[in-house]
């Protein structure tokens, strides 16, 4: 339990220090001009000083801090400012996020769910027959799909099965996202294949890896001496003191699919919180910005956070281990 | 758990899954995605034994020699000017104004860009940037995160500790999304693009290094030569960075493939370089419009792109199996 | 709720099967295993029967191939670089070439194994009953909660305290002595007719090894099984095996009834092993003979008696020409020597050895002038024989 509580104020700190550096990063480097300036570059000066003020621009530095942050916990994540001249309307950040976060973890569930799905079956048959050509094949395919950058596979993706073959709907053919299921798969499919690529290869090899060692292991031996059938080896025994590493990895990438989906998203302009954050830079929106990144980095942290705890609950031994300690 | 095995990527990923303090910080994933690749497909493990090296490992080192000779020599190859200043549409025989982007024939073995360009020449000229950024920010990602590392594994406790925290923040950050900040901060140049990636990099490659020298740095030489009175500094640059350098070097290999795809990643989302510059990620941001008919512009740079993770990858991983070898036979 | 009494760990459901021949005939087995130095012979002609309900002690060092022999018999070893030859029966069936399934048929129901360590033998991420449980529900046909039942009841046959909580609990939870317990509980839960003990005593403390041997011995003897004890420890099986075989270099090179091995032991390599028993009733600080030089390769093994190079006895013969396995006069007892103890021949050799100033022959003399040997051969009743007599002091 004390483990628990260091590691929650722990969360906090790092929650604070993250925050605190992107509001300073951006207050360093760009001036509060220049940050107006970009986000509304065509308004007149009349609506830049409108919004500057709104902005509270000119307190002190940690008064604004301490301002955005208040903000921040109650869901207030700044606007995006929209329009021309003397019409500069903006449109609350949060209403974005929440249109389009769900969207995002959809995408990275299907991903997930997609590469242990291929990952597992093909990480124990090949510890089970290390060294055959099986697990050779499985070995040059592995390699191969994790030097496949991801954008290279989206776009063979898009320009092959969605333009060309026509297979499955790109965005250029689809108003809106699709919320029915069938479709909703459809549109999904390939991004999530092309997110799930190249995890696929490092599960399939850090379980691999993991099992090959357990099955050297004595008491493996002990099972097959029990006339167990092998799949009840392989699958009772084997699996759960080999799956640490890989539950480990699968967990911390779920928070960080989440940023890394970015590309993903742009090239298959899948309405996520990473498309939301690749409109924010091409509109400027520099407030944005600073906002998302910060969400995005909480999800990731409260993540690892989660994961963590999960790894001390999966494995007995920790958990004993800790309780005696 | 089940003993490590000889394998270093494997012990870095235990190490950094039990962290020695106790406190089972999970690895980030980062590092664990190159401690994977590390650990990873054995491609070149048959070749270890044997003192020469296998035709995959010479393949990928021609490849790579063509990539990077061919961008250093760019200027003075015999290659269209990349960037001609003839954006203006063409006149065809039928008197209707071509499309410009043309595919790959024998004259230009790309292909045309939608400003009439030849792709062949682009790419080439792309690899100067694309590599620069590559290189350099992995150099300084491993200078300043090597460094921090290395202290940070051979001063246990608070000093290490204490850098290991600094490391984490940075760490919290998902790393494409550090990277777009700081470019969206600092602004769309080369050297800006580079210092990102570098930030991005140090404290990974931190972590990596600290795996490193925290279990070089418990050996007995080590304490041998700190029981002989030797300065932490010396005993630092004397046994444990020589021992951790091989391990190292094959990281920083496969960390150079990762930036070089993480630049074009930038690119597309719209946050790297300025698109006045000629990179293999500014060629694919800039050819998604065509992508349904004119798909080679994209296809070209990706390929090249590709050829070089792959060459790439499977060095370092010959590499690995090298140092591997002499690790254990310690 | 089903409730089959075929679980009943008694005597009486063997009448079933035909009593006539041996449980299990091995014939000159040979393991083989295909290594980058070329072929190790872990098992090199090795040929014994075993009786429903006796017990084999399998004696050697590491080294010697017992272990090999052991996993070789019940088909436990890895499928590839290993070969196997000879023929092994059990019950009148050749299992030498049975397959998977057959096999996975006959461990845990027919045969089974008590390995070395039972730390690193147990599941440690699987709960205490669960892993006898999955082995009582993968044979016999009953239900969960009967399992259950059982497994408690096996439990508690081993001798383990407070045996309901001890289910729900992992490997971690125990000392070493109930978790070797654990294992043969697991071991004999299906009510095997042959039981291999490899070294189950070796990981424990010297306190815990009796407690063990002798709930292995009730256990066999409650079910009628037979046993294999391996051992690299002579006093292990002095009191607990009807039969003796003494393993070195993959082959037999003595095998007797118990009392008949160590009466009228014929072995120089058998009597090396008596030699370094620790006894009792010996005087604090009697030096223990310690056997020179080191286990043979057995990639390259030395081409006569695979024992000469640390033989005290050798002679030219020896080198050159390795002895085939002979009948003794006592019936049952078979050797594997050109100059078997207790004959003449061998006191010249060990003389003619030690005035040479061979070591192994120089250790074996000092040894047996601590053990009380005097020159013609006559010993104190603590001693043992060295080129001497026959009668050996209690074990």
């Amino acid at each position: 339990m004390r483990m628990v509580l260091s590691k929650i104020v722990r969360l906090v700190v790092v929650l604070f220090v993250v925050s605190f550096l992107s509001f300073w990063f951006v207050k360093l480097i760009g001036g509060n001009d220049d940050l107006v300036a970009k986000m509304i570059p065509f308004s007149s000066e009349q609506e830049k000083d409108r919004v500057r003020n709104e902005l509270g621009l000119q307190d002190p530095f940690f008064a604004q801090y301490g301002h955005w942050v208040g903000n921040f916990v109650t869901g207030d994540f700044g606007q995006i400012y929209l329009g021309a001249g003397d019409n500069i309307s903006s449109v609350p950040v949060s209403e974005t996020v929440a249109k389009r976060l769900p969207v995002s973890l959809e995408l990275m569930l299907y991903a997930q769910f997609l590469a242990l799905f291929f990952a597992i079956p093909f990480g124990i048959l090949s510890a089970h027959k290390a060294s055959s050509r099986f697990d050779k094949a499985t070995n040059v395919t592995a390699f191969g799909m994790l030097a496949l950058p991801q954008f290279v596979a989206a776009l063979l993706l898009v320009i092959f099965v969605g333009a060309r073959w026509g297979w499955l709907p790109t965005q250029s053919n689809l108003p809106n996202f699709p919320l029915n299921p069938l479709d909703n798969w459809r549109f999904m499919l390939m991004p999530t294949v092309a997110l799930a690529l190249a995890q696929i290869a490092i599960y399939m090899r850090l379980l691999r890896s993991d099992m090959i060692a357990t099955l050297q292991e004595d008491f493996i031996t002990t099972a097959k001496a029990k006339g167990l059938p092998t799949r009840r080896v392989l699958l009772r025994h084997a699996l759960r003191p080999s799956s640490l590493t890989l539950l480990t990895v699968a967990g911390l990438n779920v928070g960080a699919l989440i940023g890394g989906a970015i590309i993903i998203e742009r090239i298959f302009k899948v309405p996520g919180i990473g498309g939301e954050l690749a409109e924010a830079i091409f509109r400027q929106q520099t407030l944005e910005i600073q906002s998302l990144v910060v969400l995005i980095a909480f999800f990731y942290v409260i993540l690892n956070f989660g994961v963590d705890i999960l790894y001390s609950v999966l494995d007995p031994r920790i958990r004993h281990a800790r309780a005696v300690s | 758990m089940p003993e490590p095995s000889a394998e270093p990527g494997e012990e870095i990923i235990r190490s950094l899954a039990t962290d020695e303090r106790r406190e089972m910080v999970p690895p980030d994933a980062a590092s664990l995605q190159i401690a994977a690749v590390e650990a990873g497909p054995e491609i070149a493990g048959a070749a270890a034994g044997r003192k020469r090296l296998g035709i995959g490992a010479w393949l990928a080192a021609i490849w790579l020699i063509l990539v990077i000779g061919s961008a250093i020599a760019a200027p003075i190859l015999p290659i269209p000017d990349p960037k001609r200043d003839s954006t203006l549409p063409e006149l065809s025989s039928d008197g209707s104004l071509s499309v410009i982007a043309a595919a790959p024939s024998l004259d230009h073995p790309f292909g045309l860009d939608a400003s009439g360009l030849d792709v062949f020449s682009r790419t080439i000229w792309g690899g100067r940037a694309s590599l620069i950024i590559g290189f350099v920010s992995i150099g300084l990602g491993f200078l300043v995160g090597g460094f921090l590392g290395m202290l940070s594994g051979y001063f246990k406790g608070k000093v290490g500790g204490f850098i290991g925290s600094l490391l984490d923040i940075l760490l919290a950050f998902p790393q494409l999304v550090l990277a777009i900040f700081v470019v969206e901060v600092l602004g769309h140049t080369v050297w800006f693009v580079t210092f990102a990636l570098a930030i991005v990099a140090t404290p990974v490659l931190a972590r990596i290094t600290r795996a490193s020298s925290l279990s070089w740095s418990e050996r007995e030489f080590v304490v041998a030569a700190r029981a002989q009175g030797a300065k932490h500094g010396r005993v630092m640059l004397r046994e444990v960075l020589p021992n951790t350098l091989p391990a190292m070097f094959a990281i920083a290999i496969l960390s150079v493939a990762v930036v070089i795809v993480a630049e074009a990643g930038l690119a597309i989302v719209g946050a790297g370089v300025n698109p006045s510059v000629i990179t293999w990620g500014n060629m694919i941001s800039a050819g998604q419009a065509d992508l349904k008919a004119s798909p080679h512009i994209v296809l070209a740079p990706s390929l090249v792109i590709f050829l070089t993770v792959l060459s790439l990858n499977y060095l370092g991983d010959v590499i690995r199996a090298r140092t591997d070898v002499r690790e254990s036979a310690l | 709720m089903k409730r089959h009494k075929k679980a009943a760990p008694t005597g009486e459901r063997f009448e079933a099967a035909p009593l006539d021949g041996p449980l299990l005939a091995v014939e000159d087995l040979h393991t083989h295993f295909h290594t980058s130095r070329g072929i190790a012979r872990a098992v090199d002609g090795v040929s014994l029967s075993l009786e429903r309900g006796k017990t084999l002690g399998v004696v050697g060092e590491s080294g010697s191939g017992k272990t090999v022999l052991a996993r070789s018999i019940m088909g436990l070893l890895p499928k590839s670089g290993t070969e196997r030859t000879g023929s092994i029966t059990f019950e009148g069936r050749e299992i030498i070439d049975a397959t998977d399934a057959e096999l996975r048929s006959l461990w845990g129901s027919q045969m089974s194994m008590v390995f070395q360590d039972p730390m690193t033998s147990l599941n440690p991420v699987m709960k205490i009953g669960k892993q006898i449980t999955e082995m009582l529900l993968q044979h016999l046909d009953i239900s969960k909660s009967y399992a259950r039942e059982l497994a408690l009841a096996l439990l508690q046959s081993v001798g383990i305290p407070e045996a309901s909580r001890r289910l729900k609990e992992y490997p971690h939870q125990m000392s070493g002595g109930m978790r070797q317990r654990i294992m043969i509980a697991i071991a004999i839960a299906c009510g095997p007719k042959l039981l291999f003990a490899d070294e189950p005593t070796t990981a424990l403390d010297v306190t815990v090894q009796a407690q063990i041997l002798d709930l292995l011995q009730d256990q066999q003897r409650e079910r009628y099984m037979a046993m294999i004890l391996v051992t690299h420890d002579l006093g292990v099986v002095a009191g607990r095996a009807d039969d003796i075989m003494v393993m070195y270099a993959g082959r037999v090179v003595e095998k007797a009834p118990t009392k008949v091995l160590f009466s009228e032991l014929r072995h120089p390599y058998t009597e090396a092993l008596l030699l370094s028993i620790p006894k009792i009733a010996a005087p604090s600080h009697t030096r223990l003979l310690s056997i020179t030089g080191r286990p043979p390769d057995i990639v390259a093994p030395p081409q006569g008696c695979k024992f000469s190079p640390r033989c005290p006895y050798v002679q030219p013969r020896c080198i050159e020409e390795e002895p085939p396995l002979v009948e003794a006069p006592t019936p049952g007892h078979e050797f594997r020597c050109w100059i078997p103890v207790g004959t003449p021949e061998s006191r010249a050799a060990l003389e003619a050895n030690e005035a040479a100033g061979l070591a192994s022959a120089a250790e074996a003399a000092k040894a047996a002038k601590i053990a009380g040997v005097h020159a013609n051969g006559a010993t104190t009743a603590t001693a043992a024989p060295l080129a001497g007599g026959p009668h050996v002091g209690g074990s």
